[in-house]
């Protein structure tokens, strides 16, 4: 752990999914946790939003001592004002999406291009490796179907946390009530701020709609498909000794390219 | 003396879409009459005969040369909001071996050395961009999913300002709607130029095919990444979660021994799953069991052995593309749901399974040392 390299955490406001209570946003707070394991008790962290949001409580709760708010108007956050804050931190990490409002998870994406930094998604470990003349960080990436990745990447750069990281939180009902939420007296408000495209949320709620492409067919042939079923049915092999069984299973395994022997 | 009209039972019939035998009148003959329309099936008409003056472009990695199913919904929401004089252009990252036109694309591009398991987001970022300026597409719809192309998406979003929207959860020529807050209702917006799409809000079954045009492209090698790959982890099949296992060999009540099921699943390097009767009866532990008590699992291969298919199991495998099952019954409910079922007596099979893999890949081991 070396003192030298800087590091912040970007948290968000987040909210229940059903109930809409005020929380930390679980990947928020994962990326914090991991951000605690790099740099302790020097970590930043930062909260671009309203310092009198209750969600930031939990964060305290988590392990933050302190949290810096950035006064901007909440789902208009300023990137280059952003920027400009964390422009002389080396390690800036985020959670992959926001609890509240579209949670698109670009904000890593925007903020890496605002500072011309890389940016590495899906992070499940993070790991400092100073040794080398240029340090570098060596990241565990999340793919799919258990496989795990390992990317080495320079400093600076921006890293967005998987929510899935084998981190477990701690929750400490005094630190919740003896941290402390700086607010920066500048004004971050910025005119041009504007979330794209802009959405209008509907009251009622329901379910998506699957887009279905047009069936353009005759009479006869849709009322023959109400009546028929697809032929949708596998093949089954009787015949034969348990060798050739063995090679149907082979042929088909091969056949489907789901083995690669 | 009246005659009572006699009603043949063997007369013509085909099987309704919800398994039932449906009558079919005017029709002589005896048995499943529905058959020969299936044999018959009306090849798929071309989506558009036009040559294309615009195009809507879909990106997506395959998987060891097949798309899954989010990309071929990206592929389809692109065919499907295309006009007639639109085209359909497919970039796929990663090799590719299926059936172009069946997707619904009119042109394939296949850059077969950017594939999802090496990190290399600035080459795949130049080549995307380059097609794009290329084909200059109204619309670019990619899958939001954990393969890259959620994370090669945001990077192109956040490199172009152009209107775009992720997460969508329900889209239509004229607007997307996303989960807003975390899924409590929906948010609209009009349909924006670049769309990262959530899996399902499309359906891939397409009622026409495209040209289907492949195209391979060579990807600029110049590109100094800012990150270095090192390396997917050697990971064992056995260790990894069954939820994100990608090949899974599991026991039912016909198992009578175990360890041969544990063996045949080290041989394929799958993980070991399990019914809840194989779970009951203490075979395996009770975080292996699968279906709707115990886990849902979306691998690419399921090899179900001895299971005869309760609902609650079959739940539990509803997104599984591959599934083969061994069984002693051919009238299990698994049969219906397997793409190919081997009728016979478990243990037996199983080893005459391991002996066969392990030959094939001892041969190809012996191959690929010669070669």
């Amino acid at each position: 752990m070396s003192a030298a390299i800087s590091v912040a955490a970007l948290v968000s406001a987040g909210r229940h999914p059903v109930s809409g209570t005020p929380r930390a946003c679980c990947g928020d707070a994962v990326a914090m946790a991991l951000g605690a394991g790099l740099a302790g008790d020097a970590l930043r962290v930062v909260h671009a939003g309203d310092d009198q949001e209750p969600a930031l409580r939990d964060y305290l709760a988590y392990g933050a001592g302190r949290i810096e708010v950035l006064p901007m108007a909440p789902d208009r956050v300023a990137i280059p004002m952003l920027a400009k804050t964390l422009s002389s931190v080396d390690i800036i990490l985020t959670g992959s999406k926001a609890e509240r409002g579209a949670g698109s998870g670009l904000l890593p994406y925007l903020l890496a291009e605002e500072l011309g930094r890389p940016v590495i998604a899906n992070a499940i470990d993070v790991k400092l490796q100073g040794a080398t003349p240029v340090p570098q960080v060596h990241i565990r990436q999340f793919l799919p179907k258990g496989q795990r990745r390992q990317i080495a990447c320079p400093l600076p750069l921006v890293i967005a946390v998987h929510p899935l990281a084998p981190i477990s939180l701690r929750y400490a009902y005094a630190r919740r009530i003896y941290g402390a939420i700086d607010r920066h007296s500048t004004g971050y408000e910025d005119a041009n701020a504007k979330e794209l495209p802009s959405w209008a949320v509907e009251e009622q709620s329901r379910r998506p709609v699957r887009l279905k492409a047009p069936d353009k067919k005759a009479g006869h042939a849709r009322l023959l498909s109400a009546i028929m079923s697809e032929a949708k049915s596998g093949v089954v092999a009787f015949e034969g000794t348990s060798v050739d069984k063995a090679q149907v299973v082979l042929n088909y395994l091969r056949e489907h390219r789901l083995i690669d022997f | 003396m009246t005659s009572v009209k006699r009603i043949d039972p063997r007369r013509p019939y085909r099987i309704g879409p919800q398994g039932l035998r449906r009558i079919v009148l005017g029709e002589s003959g005896a048995g499943d009459a529905g058959a020969q329309y299936r044999a018959a099936a009306m090849p798929k008409p071309l989506r558009t005969v036009i040559s294309p003056v615009r195009w809507n472009m879909a990106v997506a990695h395959s998987l060891k040369g097949r798309l899954d199913d989010y990309a071929r919904e990206a592929i389809a929401a692109a065919a499907i909001l295309a006009s007639a004089d639109t085209g359909v252009v497919a970039v796929i990252l990663g090799a590719f071996h299926e059936d172009a036109a069946a997707l619904g694309a009119d042109r394939v591009i296949v850059a077969a050395d950017l594939d999802a398991f090496r990190f290399q987001p600035g080459r795949e970022e130049a080549a995307v961009r380059e097609l794009i300026g290329q084909y200059a597409p109204e619309h670019i719809f990619m899958p939001d999913n954990w393969l890259g192309d959620g994370d090669l998406g945001r990077r192109l979003m956040a490199k172009q300002a152009t209107s775009r929207a992720t997460q969508v959860s329900e889209i239509d020529g004229e607007h997307v709607a996303i989960a807003w807050s975390g899924g409590a209702a929906l948010a609209v917006a009009p349909l924006p130029r670049f769309v990262l799409l959530q899996a399902g809000a499309v359906d891939s079954n397409l009622p026409f095919v495209g040209a289907g045009e492949l195209q391979s492209v060579q990807t600029v090698a110049d590109i100094v990444e800012a990150s270095r790959d090192l390396g997917l982890e050697p990971t064992e099949s056995a260790s990894i979660a069954l939820e994100e296992a990608d090949f899974i060999v599991s026991a039912g009540n016909g198992v009578g021994n175990v360890a041969t099921l544990e063996e045949l699943a080290r041989s394929l390097d799958a993980a070991v799953g399990a019914s809840r009767v194989a779970v009951d009866d203490g075979k395996l532990p009770r975080s292996k069991q699968i279906g709707a008590s115990g886990k849902t699992v979306s691998a690419t291969t399921y090899i179900a052995v001895g299971i005869s298919g309760a609902v609650q199991h079959l739940q539990g495998i509803k997104s599984c593309r591959h599934v083969i099952a061994i069984n002693r019954d051919p009238g299990a409910p698994i049969v219906k749901r397997a793409d190919l079922t081997v009728i016979g007596d478990a243990e037996e099979l199983m080893q005459a399974l391991i002996t066969r893999v392990q030959q094939a890949r001892s041969q190809s081991e012996a191959a690929g040392a010669e070669g």
